[in-house]
C-alpha cells in the first residue's frame, strides 16, 4: 500500500481523497495554488506545497510544478481528482516516468477514452450499442440518400471538423435531407476551412445514463450501476441520481454485462463512468466514457455503500477487485444537487466571501464541501461549493429528505443555485420521473414577484 | 524562466505581496468617498490606510480642491516603499527589502555543486541577471537570478532545503546599479 499521496487537485474533491487516504493510513500532500491559501485541503494534509499563482494553467495544470512537488515530498502515488490533470494521458506518463503511481486507468485507456470519435469506434467494435450513424464522412448526396435510409430519420447531419452548431442541421423528412445536407457543408467549408460532414441518428428527446465502473489491474471489470444525470443546464450536470427511473432491471443487467465486457476487452482499470443516451423507446446508445473518479460518486456510493476513492486507491496500489471491494448489494435511492456560487435565474458566476454556512444533517444526508463560513469562494476555479447529497429507502424518501435539507442549508453572501434546486424536487414532473435532458429549459418559470 | 517580473517605473514594484498600484487605486478610492478609514485583506495581506484627523475635527465641513489636493499629497507617502510596507508588513525591520521568491518548487542550493562556494552571501553585491542560487526541479537545475542591484541582507533558505512557489530566498536592498 502506499505510504505517502500527493493530492493534485482543490476543493471538495481534494478534501474527499485526502479522506479515504487518512482512513487507509496514508500520509498526504495538498499542492495549492496562492488563491487556496487558506483552503481546507491545505489545512488538513500532512503536508502541503504552493506551486503556483492563482491561475489554474500556472498552478493545478502545470504538470512540471506538480511533478516537482512530488519529488520534493518523495511520493508514492498521486490522485488526480476529477477536471485539470486527471484525464491527461502525457501527464500520466510523466507521473509513471517519475516512478509515481498515477491513480486512474493506463495512459493509453486515457488517450482513448479521451478522443471521442476513437472511444466510439472502439467501444462499439467491443460490442456496446453506439448511436448509428455514417461511417467518417458523408462524401456526396447519394451517399447521404444512402445513410439516412439506413440509419432512418430524424437523422442530425454535424461537421466533421468542429462543433458550436455550425454546419449542423436536424432532418426530419426525406425532402429536407439534400438541401440541408448542402446547406450543412457550406456551413462548414465557411466555419472551419472544410465541407466534411458526418450523419447520426437524431436521439430526440434523450436521457444521460451513465454507468458507474471499476477495475483493477488483474483484468477485472465490474459495474456498480447507473446514475441519470438529464437535469442539466448547458450540457452541464446539475442533479444526479441513482437508480435511474427510466432504466428497469433487465436493461440494466443487460446493458452492465455489456459494459463489463467491453471494458474487459481493452482492459480497463481504476474508476471511470461510462455515458451514454437513452432514446423515447428505451433503447441505450454510447456516447462517451470519463476516464476518471466523477463529481457525482457519491450518489453511487451512498446506493451501493462502496467507497469509490478507497477503491480507486486499492486498485492503484495492486489489489484484486473481490478484496478492494468485496460484495455488494444496491439499496435504497440517492440524489445528489450541486450546489453552485452561481445567480439560481441568470446562472451568473457570484464568487466572493461566505458570511454564512449552515450546512444540514440528519439520517440519510451528506455534504461533500470544502466551504465554511468565512471562506472567499475565488474567481479562477469552477463555481461548486457544496455536493448535497441525499439518500432514502425509495425515491419519494430521497426527495423528501433532500427538500427538508435544501430548506436547512445556508449560505449567505455569495448567491447559490439552492433555490433552483428546491424548484426541481418540487416539479411535478420531476417527481414522477418524467423527464429528459430538454427538463430545465421546460420547467415552470419563477413566478413573477 | 526562473527571474521575477522586472519592475517598470512605478509599475509591477511589489513589497511582501503588496501591490502599490493597487495601494493608490484604494487611496483615490478613500479620496472619491470622503472615507476616513480603510481596511482591506486579500491573500493573506492585511492593508490599513488611515487619514490624519481633519483639522476642526468633529464636524463634517465643506472640503475645498485645495484642501483635497493637499490630502492627496500626504497620503502620497505612504506610496513610497517603506510607508506602505509599514500599514502592510506590521512594522518588520526588513520593510525595504526587495524579496527573490521562488518561482517553481523544488530543492534550494546555495552553490553551483557539491562542495563549491555559494553564489551569493549576506553583504554580496549583486546585479541585475546575476545568478542567485538553484533550484532542481525534475532533474533540472534552474539558475535563478536576482530581478535588482544591490546588497544581500538575508538569506531565508538553507542548502538542500525543498521550496515552494513563492517562497522568499533572498532580501535584497536596492542600490543604484554601479
Amino acid at each position: 500500500m502506499f505510504r505517502k499521496i500527493l493530492i493534485a487537485n482543490r476543493g471538495e474533491i481534494a478534501l474527499r481523497v485526502l479522506s479515504a487516504c487518512k482512513e487507509l493510513g496514508i500520509a498526504t500532500v495538498a499542492v495549492y495554488s496562492e488563491a487556496d491559501r487558506h483552503s481546507l485541503h491545505v489545512r488538513f494534509a500532512d503536508e502541503a506545497i504552493c506551486i503556483g499563482p492563482p491561475r489554474s494553467s500556472e498552478s493545478y495544470l502545470n504538470i512540471p510544478q506538480v511533478i516537482s512537488a512530488a519529488e520534493v515530498a518523495n511520493v508514492d502515488a498521486i490522485h488526480p481528482g476529477y477536471g485539470f490533470l486527471s484525464e491527461n494521458a502525457n501527464f500520466a506518463e510523466v507521473c509513471e516516468a517519475s516512478h509515481i503511481t498515477f491513480i486512474g486507468p493506463s495512459p493509453t485507456l486515457i488517450r482513448m477514452m479521451g478522443e471521442k470519435d476513437r472511444a466510439r469506434a472502439e467501444m462499439g467494435a467491443a460490442g456496446l450499442p453506439i448511436i448509428p450513424g455514417s461511417d467518417g464522412v458523408v462524401p456526396d448526396e447519394d451517399s447521404a440518400k444512402k445513410v439516412a435510409a439506413e440509419i432512418g430519420l430524424p437523422v442530425m447531419i454535424k461537421a466533421a471538423e468542429g462543433g458550436g452548431g455550425r454546419g449542423m442541421r436536424i432532418v426530419r423528412t426525406k425532402r429536407e435531407l439534400i438541401p440541408a445536407f448542402l446547406t450543412a457543408r457550406a456551413e462548414a467549408e465557411q466555419a472551419f476551412g472544410s465541407p466534411n460532414v458526418y450523419i447520426e441518428k437524431l436521439i430526440e428527446n434523450p436521457r444521460h445514463i451513465e454507468f458507474q465502473v471499476m477495475g483493477d489491474k488483474h483484468g477485472n471489470v465490474i459495474h456498480l450501476g447507473e446514475r441519470e444525470c438529464s437535469i442539466q443546464r448547458r450540457h452541464q450536470k446539475l442533479l444526479e441520481e441513482s437508480p435511474s427511473t427510466a432504466v428497469d432491471s433487465p436493461t440494466r443487467e443487460r446493458i452492465g454485462r455489456q459494459v463489463v465486457e467491453a471494458l474487459r476487452k481493452v482492459g480497463y482499470s481504476n474508476a471511470g463512468t461510462v455515458e451514454f443516451l437513452r432514446d423515447s423507446s428505451g433503447d441505450l446508445y454510447f456516447i462517451e466514457m470519463n476516464a476518471r473518479i466523477q463529481v457525482e460518486h457519491p450518489v453511487t456510493e451512498l446506493v451501493t455503500q462502496v467507497d469509490l476513492v478507497k477503491t480507486q486507491i486499492r486498485v492503484a496500489a495492486g489489489e484484486r477487485l473481490e478484496d478492494a471491494v468485496g460484495s455488494f448489494e444496491p439499496h435504497g435511492h440517492a440524489i445528489e444537487c450541486r450546489i453552485n456560487a452561481e445567480d439560481p435565474d441568470t446562472f451568473v458566476p457570484s464568487p466572493g466571501h461566505i458570511t454564512t454556512f449552515r450546512v444540514p444533517g440528519g439520517p440519510g444526508i451528506r455534504v461533500d464541501t470544502a466551504a465554511y463560513a468565512d471562506a472567499v469562494i475565488p474567481p479562477y476555479y469552477d463555481s461548486l461549493v457544496a455536493k448535497l447529497i441525499a439518500h432514502g429507502r425509495d425515491r419519494e424518501e430521497a426527495i423528501a429528505r433532500m427538500q427538508c435539507a435544501l430548506d436547512g442549508f445556508v449560505i449567505e453572501g455569495i448567491k447559490t443555485t439552492i433555490p433552483l434546486h428546491k424548484r426541481i424536487l418540487a416539479d411535478p414532473d420531476f417527481v414522477a420521473g418524467k423527464f429528459d435532458t430538454h427538463f430545465l429549459e421546460h420547467m415552470a418559470p419563477v413566478e413573477a414577484k | 524562466m526562473a527571474k521575477k517580473s522586472k519592475a517598470d517605473s512605478g509599475g509591477n514594484r511589489e513589497i511582501r505581496g503588496v501591490d502599490l498600484v493597487e495601494v493608490e487605486r484604494l487611496l483615490a478610492f478613500m479620496e472619491k468617498h470622503a472615507l476616513e478609514e480603510f481596511e482591506y485583506e486579500r491573500e493573506g495581506v492585511r492593508i490599513r490606510l488611515k487619514k490624519a484627523p481633519a483639522q476642526g475635527a468633529g464636524a463634517i465641513r465643506l472640503v475645498s480642491a485645495a484642501d483635497i489636493s493637499r490630502a492627496e499629497e500626504a497620503h502620497a507617502a505612504p506610496v513610497k516603499p517603506g510607508g506602505a510596507a509599514r500599514g502592510a508588513a506590521a512594522g518588520s525591520p526588513s520593510s525595504e527589502l526587495h524579496l527573490i521568491k521562488s518561482p517553481i518548487v523544488g530543492t534550494y542550493y546555495a552553490a553551483p555543486s557539491p562542495g563549491a562556494d555559494p553564489f551569493v552571501n549576506r553583504g554580496s553585491r549583486v546585479e541585475p541577471g546575476q545568478v542567485l542560487c538553484i533550484i532542481e526541479a525534475m532533474k533540472l537545475m534552474n539558475e535563478i537570478e536576482s530581478d535588482v542591484a544591490g546588497e544581500i541582507v538575508e538569506t531565508f533558505v538553507e542548502n538542500g532545503s525543498p521550496v515552494e512557489y513563492g517562497q522568499p530566498l533572498f532580501g535584497i536592498r536596492p542600490q543604484a546599479k554601479k
